[in-house]
């Protein structure tokens, strides 16, 4: 960050209004377009503002029996989210040039995660219970593939700093189109089931023997509801930006264009890849509790693929 | 390693077999060995393009509509005759034994190295890396599989890494040879199918580790 150049400044704005608008929007392409592959007209895609807005007006009911944590949880995920946007390399323009170290993505990520699950359990419900019980086993599973996917980028970049890895100016990554495709491929299903999307769990029913993420957010409710679902929206872009990112790197062509070229693409691959996530969710049926290690083990032989690549680079 | 089309097509086609191992569905099984042939097709036809040999083309596409097309047809045929959709009891577990096929690949990149008579480039040592690690893979599917059916597609992939090996290495059989080959698996794979229904009538199950009790 040397100086206010006009083109700093507008990189600035571009972020922060990516940032804090995309995210509900990209909800509304993904039931858009599901709404359209069922024949039906869907609402308007600018519908899940007009649901934060209406939920922040309610009147927040708070069960007597939980503690300061269920009341807290949500502003904390907000803050480790937007602590998370400004670190993770979802988009190829970033305002502040931060040490954004893949450790300490994946264990905000896990933070997130501890946050929820212990909300969840404050509430004393037995859905609460499930659902962080099933989250966390999730976690437990996923966790290696991603882990896996970003170190051997990082092996191949010699940096464990991901802002590095991922700002087209390392040599030794430029020539590896095939690690980077295997990497977004792997980190894209890790993050289906991350999301809780169709795969792993069916986010519009409110069914409790489906349930993974709805049944931990079930008690909150007005404000702290409407922040739980922002939060979410926030991860979604995240998680669909670093893949996306990933899968833009593997086009040789991105690597010798223009920074707006790279820019624009890699806002347009979002909202693309959420339309690709409503695609898949209108096609597939949602998996089997018991069947879903099979489909996050796809997820994981990927990342062994990218552990092989990158080991078997200087052969 | 930089991968260029030749070496990158062989790892692709390496990887999709090593995906046919990741679930007991038997559908998904035959459309990731579709998936897996093409690659092999496409291998072909680039070797085609490069050698300047035009029967190689031919190859390519015959590959292509007998065992990318037509056997995975015919097998889906015999599984709705059949009506057995997957493979319960898997010896080993689908993920772990996909899993264990990754693995492989590296061990075949070490055996490749050490095989004394292939030609010392890395387009040769690559192709044979890919197609050893299919020769697993198909072993890992007939061995750790109980459906005949996964004993059928273990063979098919076990036979393409052979495919592979020869064409990536010798750059071709003739064209006679190649044909004869095709045939022959394709008259396997009729024969087995039928075979399975015979099984299918008389033992009423596919199972193939429980043929060793007699039965009258």
């Amino acid at each position: 960050m040397s100086s206010f150049t006009p083109e700093k400044v507008i990189e600035t704005v571009a972020f922060l209004a990516t940032l804090f608008l995309l995210p509900p929007l990209l909800v509304g392409v993904i039931r858009k377009t599901k709404a359209r592959m069922q024949n039906r007209i869907g609402a308007p895609y600018f519908q899940p503002y007009y649901d934060l807005l209406k939920l922040l007006n309610k009147n927040e009911t708070i069960s007597k029996h939980t503690s300061w944590m269920f009341r807290s949880t949500a502003a904390f995920n907000f803050s480790f989210l937007v602590v998370l946007a400004f670190l993770a390399p979802w988009t190829s323009f970033h305002p502040v040039e931060i040490n954004g170290d893949l450790f300490l993505i994946l264990y905000l990520f896990g933070l997130c995660r501890f946050f929820t699950v212990l909300s969840a359990l404050d509430a004393g419900s037995a859905f609460g219970g499930f659902g962080a019980s099933r989250e966390v086993t999730l976690a437990l599973l996923l966790e290696p593939a991603v882990m896996m996917c970003l170190a051997s980028l990082g092996v191949v970049a010699q940096t464990s700093n991901l802002t590095d890895v991922f700002n087209y100016t390392n040599v030794s990554l430029s020539t590896q189109p095939a690690l980077w495709f295997l990497a977004g491929m792997g980190l894209f299903l890790a993050s289906l089931v991350e999301l809780s999307r169709m795969p792993a769990d069916d986010p519009t029913t409110h069914l409790e023997l489906t349930m993974v993420h709805e049944a931990m957010i079930l008690e909150n409710s007005a404000a702290n509801l409407a922040l739980t679902e922002y939060s979410h929206c926030l991860k979604i872009l995240i998680l669909l930006g670093i893949s996306c990112q990933c899968l833009l790197h593997a086009c040789p062509y991105f690597w010798h264009t223009t920074a707006l070229i790279r820019g624009g693409a890699s806002v347009l691959a979002i909202v693309m890849m959420a339309a690709f996530v409503a695609l898949i969710e209108s096609v597939a049926v949602k998996l089997r509790w018991t069947k879903l290690p099979e489909f996050i083990a796809y997820s994981v032989a990927m990342s062994i693929f990218c552990v092989l690549i990158a080991l078997g680079r200087n052969l | 390693m930089v991968l260029d089309t030749f070496e990158a097509l062989a790892m692709l086609a390496a990887m999709l077999g090593i995906l046919i191992l990741g679930t007991n569905d038997l559908r998904t099984n035959l459309a990731f060995y579709s998936m897996h042939t093409t690659a092999i097709a496409a291998e072909t036809a680039w070797i085609g393009h490069l050698t300047h040999e035009n029967h190689l083309f031919w190859i390519a596409g015959c590959v292509f509509l007998i065992k990318s097309v037509s056997i995975p047809y015919f097998l889906k045929w015999v599984i709705r005759k059949v009506d057995v959709g997957t493979d319960t009891g898997a010896f080993i577990a689908a993920p772990l034994s996909m899993h264990l096929g990754a693995f492989t690949v590296g061990l075949s990149y070490l055996i490749s190295k050490q095989i004394p008579g292939l030609v010392g480039d890395a387009d040769s040592t690559l192709g044979s890396t890919a197609a050893m690690s299919i020769l697993f893979t198909g072993v890992l599917l007939m061995l750790t599989r109980r459906a005949a059916i996964s004993q059928i597609v273990g063979f098919l992939v076990l036979e393409n890494g052979i495919y592979l090996f020869a064409v990536t290495q010798t750059h071709g059989m003739p064209l006679l040879v190649e044909m004869g080959l095709l045939l022959e698996v394709l008259v396997a794979v009729m024969v087995a199918g039928l075979l399975l229904f015979n099984i299918k009538k008389s033992f009423e199950h596919i199972d193939v580790s429980q043929m060793t009790e007699l039965k009258d």
